[in-house]
């Protein structure tokens, strides 16, 4: 049954978790853009249905489903689109808004994450997932969501250590 | 104890890139324009979900009706013969047949087609093609025996949803 009452929550919904679903879609997409649609249908369709966000992990996972997609199309239209842009190369937005040096370079650690443990450590940190919300997310096992996690910690800690 | 606290804090304060205001404005957008595309299916429902079962009760009441006058005005012709003139052998042996009617026609004219667009029918995330046929259908019956006929004529308005895949 449609919940009316319930259409303008959608507002302070989405501004909650959109910094936190837009940092998850940039896990799969080059550009900020690519990842505001990919938010924008996986929030909508997600709302559409459950007019609340109390299963956050369905929600996480629609963003990651409609991502995989957009890299499906992005594939094919990338070989149609080979010769022309042979040269140029792809835009890059920041992920994160630094202060300093030393955050540039926690958040170029971050980047270069293997992309199984970076997915894990964005969910875990910045949307503040469980474990077992994060597992359903991803289809993954708990036990495989706090090993990547601890991995992924590890591997920033020693890339981040002075040489 | 989690010896990762110290680089956990650290990332937190780490923070993600704003959404521009234009994704909040793409969201209100599509939002609304799910409630529009709600409260359109809640007014057209009736034409979407049973608009051949429309025209067909519509039909079927029309023909029943006429069938009605059909029979009382063929029993007010038999009673009249038999008070008012003399009923032939021939009549008379006819009282059964002369009551049944076959059909012998039936036409559909189409007589204005329209294509309304794309539209979402029953909470289904596939757009549909809505085609609106308006027609004009008739339905005739015969007494092969008496050679006497009757028509029924009636507008009716046809409603299609066609699927339409993506891409």
């Amino acid at each position: 049954m449609e919940n009316i009452a319930s259409h303008e929550d959608w507002k302070s919904c989405f501004s909650e978790v959109a910094p936190g679903l837009l940092l998850f879609a940039r896990q799969w997409v080059q550009s900020a853009a690519d990842a505001e649609d990919i938010v924008q249908e996986a929030f909508v369709k997600f709302w559409r249905r459950n007019y609340k966000i109390d299963n956050r992990p369905l929600l996480y996972a629609a963003v990651r489903s409609i991502a995989l997609d957009v890299i499906r199309r992005d594939k094919r239209r990338a070989r149609r689109e080979a010769s022309v842009f042979a040269e140029a190369e792809p835009a890059i937005d920041p992920q994160f808004e630094f202060e300093d040096e030393a955050q540039s370079a926690l958040a170029a650690a971050v980047d270069s994450l293997p992309h199984d443990q970076r997915e894990v450590l964005v969910l875990k940190i910045w949307n503040e997932l469980t474990f077992s919300e994060i597992a359903s997310a991803l289809d993954i096992s708990q036990n495989t969501a706090a090993s990547r996690y601890r991995y992924a910690l590890a591997s920033l800690r020693k890339s981040l250590q002075p040489q | 104890m989690n010896d990762f606290s110290e680089l956990e804090n650290e990332l937190r304060k780490l923070r993600p890139a704003r959404p521009s205001p234009i994704l909040f404005e793409r969201v209100e957008e599509a939002m609304v324009d799910h409630r529009a595309r709600l409260s359109q299916r809640r007014t057209l429902s009736w034409f979407t979900e049973a608009p051949h079962k429309a025209a067909l009760g519509f039909g079927l009441a029309a023909a029943a009706v006429l069938l009605l006058l059909a029979r009382i005005s063929m029993e007010q012709r038999g009673t009249t013969a038999k008070t008012g003139a003399p009923v032939s052998s021939v009549m008379a042996t006819r009282p059964t047949s002369a009551n049944e009617f076959i059909a012998a026609g039936a036409t559909q004219i189409v007589y204005n087609s329209r294509d309304e667009g794309l539209h979402f029918a029953d909470g289904s995330e596939q757009p549909v093609r809505r085609l609106r046929y308006r027609t004009h259908q008739t339905w005739q019956w015969r007494n092969p025996t008496t050679g006497a006929s009757f028509r029924v004529s009636y507008p009716s308005e046809e409603v299609v949803l066609i699927p339409v895949s993506g891409q």
